[in-house]
């Protein structure tokens, strides 16, 4: 059953895919560190680029994970560094990892993370090679009513989950799936939403979409991140570089609870980093705590996170290959990276193009390595990206974004298309919504209405073929359970106090 | 930024997804197809999402939450200067080219971001040829080189 993996190695162990695995975990590793900017701008701003070198699907997929998996690497230095998450799964670093490093342990804080996230990682890429089969082989059952049930799952465990607004998430995620609904109707050729614009008769194209919502409202943002007085930009002592085994020891089970728990909140979907960093940081707080050193430095606080946040960005690769579900905000993009090239992830992929599943994973190990070698000796120069004044980074941005799209079709109508989206995006985010729903949305939503209507084309219009088999059935309820349970637990919790009172 | 105003925020969002709901159902019921063998057809799926989205944001109006904090005036006015800039980049990218365009808009935004005149112009220049030679050299793309100028 491990096929897929030999085959998988001997595409990522070419030369041509080993260099693009490298240097994707070093561009990662870069744009991650850049301050404001998380593995998800990283991955919206270099896509485009990435395609136009030509590669192949699998090579342009390494690439794109090495992007991902360095970027949640080189995340963690402005929360360590500057007391900035780089984005929301690098919260919970900043909560112990800036304390260490006021302490002046900068140096060890920084390679206290990269092992765990080597760690955390490890765990997950283990169990995404043994758990991801044995998906496929049960979502090969999946018909259309399945799958519709299953995004309806997912967009549900996303509500509960993602954000502090649950209300806010759901509106995001039916946004983009509107942004989906935009363009001809592939089923009976009807335009819809397009008034009339030939520009939009095939959509809103996806590089338009991901570099409007995400680089260009950084811009926007960063224009007041430049202006917070507490932002000198000065960065702390490095101290030490290297972390000593005797700390590494002190966190070990720290790590390997965190990876754990990081890789199953990652397979869940819609669930991403930003969950797995808070529950393992909370979990480990309420084992560990007992000196009241959490928060003020602990490196089991720095740990904890760490581990976990890699480890769901790995655990996220499961329902999306395997389901053709992204995990998280920046999978969607992946898996919106992977349609470009006309594959749609899903059960059959293990089969039909298991080059492309194969290498992928293959490559993650490969680029796991990479990223602990660059990132224990190198943790000093990565640190000075930091420094990079904002006229740079922004204008860099700013040229980036406009020749990503143009290169696209030529045309200007998607640079102004991009600006709207950009400003749309700024105005959500002001608003508190968070963007990974949208982006899920936009990816999800065309699927989720060709499954619908697959299925009851299959059932003659009945709508009970929605509920019919076991499995979506199951996974019905278990949405319905999601949405309903945080909402009933703590009135029942209460309603049981008052009547033991 | 008081609480009630962040709340007011949030219901004039609710009330501009409302109307965005209404006419998106608007649009959706005036989708007609003579004939199709697919049961559900162009208009449902919009359609019930609209009514999600009627629905959400009457939950959201009656139930604000909080957000960030909004520019203050002298931000609000940086603010439109970096879009405004990114407008021009867009008007002017096909028109000067890419490589005297670009050279313009980033020592303006470079000036924008508290750059000096100094760092802005030479940020410009060589960010401008650094990448459009990276950019046609490297990655093989064709820029515009500028209707004006030919």
């Amino acid at each position: 059953m491990f096929d897929f993996l030999i085959e998988g190695f001997s595409v990522a162990l070419t030369p041509l895919n080993l260099g693009l695995a490298f240097l994707g975990a070093l561009l990662g590793t870069l744009f991650g560190a850049l301050p404001g900017i998380g593995p998800i701008n990283g991955i919206a701003i270099l896509m485009p680029l990435a395609y136009t070198l030509g590669l192949p699907a699998e090579s342009a997929l390494i690439l794109l994970a090495g992007i991902y998996t360095g970027a949640e690497y080189g995340g963690r230095m402005s929360s360590i560094l500057l007391n900035v998450p780089g984005d929301a799964g690098a919260v919970m670093t900043t909560l112990d990892g800036h304390p260490l490093a006021k302490k002046g342990l900068a140096g060890p804080a920084l390679g206290l993370s990269a092992v765990s996230s080597f760690v955390g990682a490890t765990i997950a890429i283990l169990g995404l090679t043994l758990f991801a089969p044995l998906l496929a082989r049960v979502a090969v059952m999946f018909g259309p009513a399945e799958f519709f049930a299953l995004m309806v799952f997912a967009f549900s465990s996303m509500a509960v989950m993602m954000g502090k607004d649950p209300i806010k998430t759901a509106i995001g995620a039916v946004l983009g799936v509107m942004i989906a609904m935009i363009g001809v109707d592939s089923a009976t050729g009807v335009m819809r939403y397009t008034f009339g614009m030939p520009e939009l008769f095939d959509g809103v194209d996806f590089v338009v979409m991901i570099i409007g919502l995400f680089a260009i409202s950084e811009i926007l943002l960063m224009l007041e991140h430049a202006s917070r007085p507490d932002d000198d930009g000065k960065l702390p002592p490095l101290g030490r570089v290297f972390v000593s085994t005797k700390e590494l020891l002190l966190c070990k089970g720290t790590m390997l609870r965190s990876g754990l728990l990081g890789f199953i909140i990652g397979v869940l979907p819609g669930t991403g980093a930003s969950v797995a960093g808070a529950v393992s940081y909370t979990t480990e707080k309420r084992l560990n705590d007992k000196h009241g050193t959490f928060g003020k430095g602990d490196m089991r606080g720095l740990a904890a996170p760490e581990a976990a946040n890699n480890a769901s960005a790995a655990g996220s690769f499961v329902p999306m290959l395997t389901l053709g579900i992204p995990g998280s905000g920046t999978t969607a993009v992946l898996l919106g990276a992977l349609m470009l090239y006309n594959i749609t992830p899903g059960p059959t992929m293990f089969s039909d193009n298991p080059e492309v599943a194969g290498g992928l994973i293959a490559s993650l190990y490969i680029g796991n390595l990479v990223l602990l070698a660059l990132n224990l000796p190198l943790a000093g120069v990565f640190a000075r990206v930091l420094t990079i004044p904002r006229w740079v980074l922004v204008p860099a941005i700013a040229v980036l974004s406009f020749v990503g799209v143009y290169q696209l079709h030529s045309d200007l109508a998607a640079i102004y298309l991009m600006l709207i989206i950009g400003i749309v995006g700024y105005l959500l985010r002001k608003l508190g919504f968070s963007l990974a729903p949208i982006i899920l949305g936009y990816v999800l939503g065309g699927l989720m209405e060709d499954n619908l209507r697959r299925a009851l084309a299959i059932s003659g219009g009945d709508v009970g073929i929605l509920w019919q088999s076991g499995i979506s059935l199951f996974l019905w309820i278990a949405a319905a359970a999601l949405l309903v349970l945080p909402w009933l637990l703590p009135k029942l919790m209460a309603g049981r106090k008052t009547g033991t009172a | 930024m008081s609480i009630s105003t962040s709340q007011a925020a949030d219901r004039c969002l609710g009330i501009a997804l409302i109307v965005l709901a209404a006419f998106c159902a608007a649009h959706a019921l005036s989708l007609n197809v003579p004939f199709s063998y697919d049961p559900v057809g162009p208009k449902a799926f919009p359609l019930g999402l609209s009514v999600l989205l009627g629905v959400l944001s009457l939950v959201l109006i009656f139930r604000p939450g909080l957000n960030g904090h909004w520019p203050d005036g002298r931000l609000a006015l940086k603010l439109c200067a970096v879009l405004a800039m990114l407008l021009i980049y867009a008007l002017l990218f096909s028109r000067l080219g890419y490589a005297i365009s670009s050279c313009i808009v980033i020592t303006l935004l470079a000036r924008l971001f508290s750059a000096s005149w100094r760092q802005a112009i030479i940020t410009g220049v060589l960010m401008a040829l650094g990448s459009y030679w990276l950019f046609t050299h490297g990655l093989d793309i064709t820029l515009p080189s500028g209707t004006w100028l030919s």
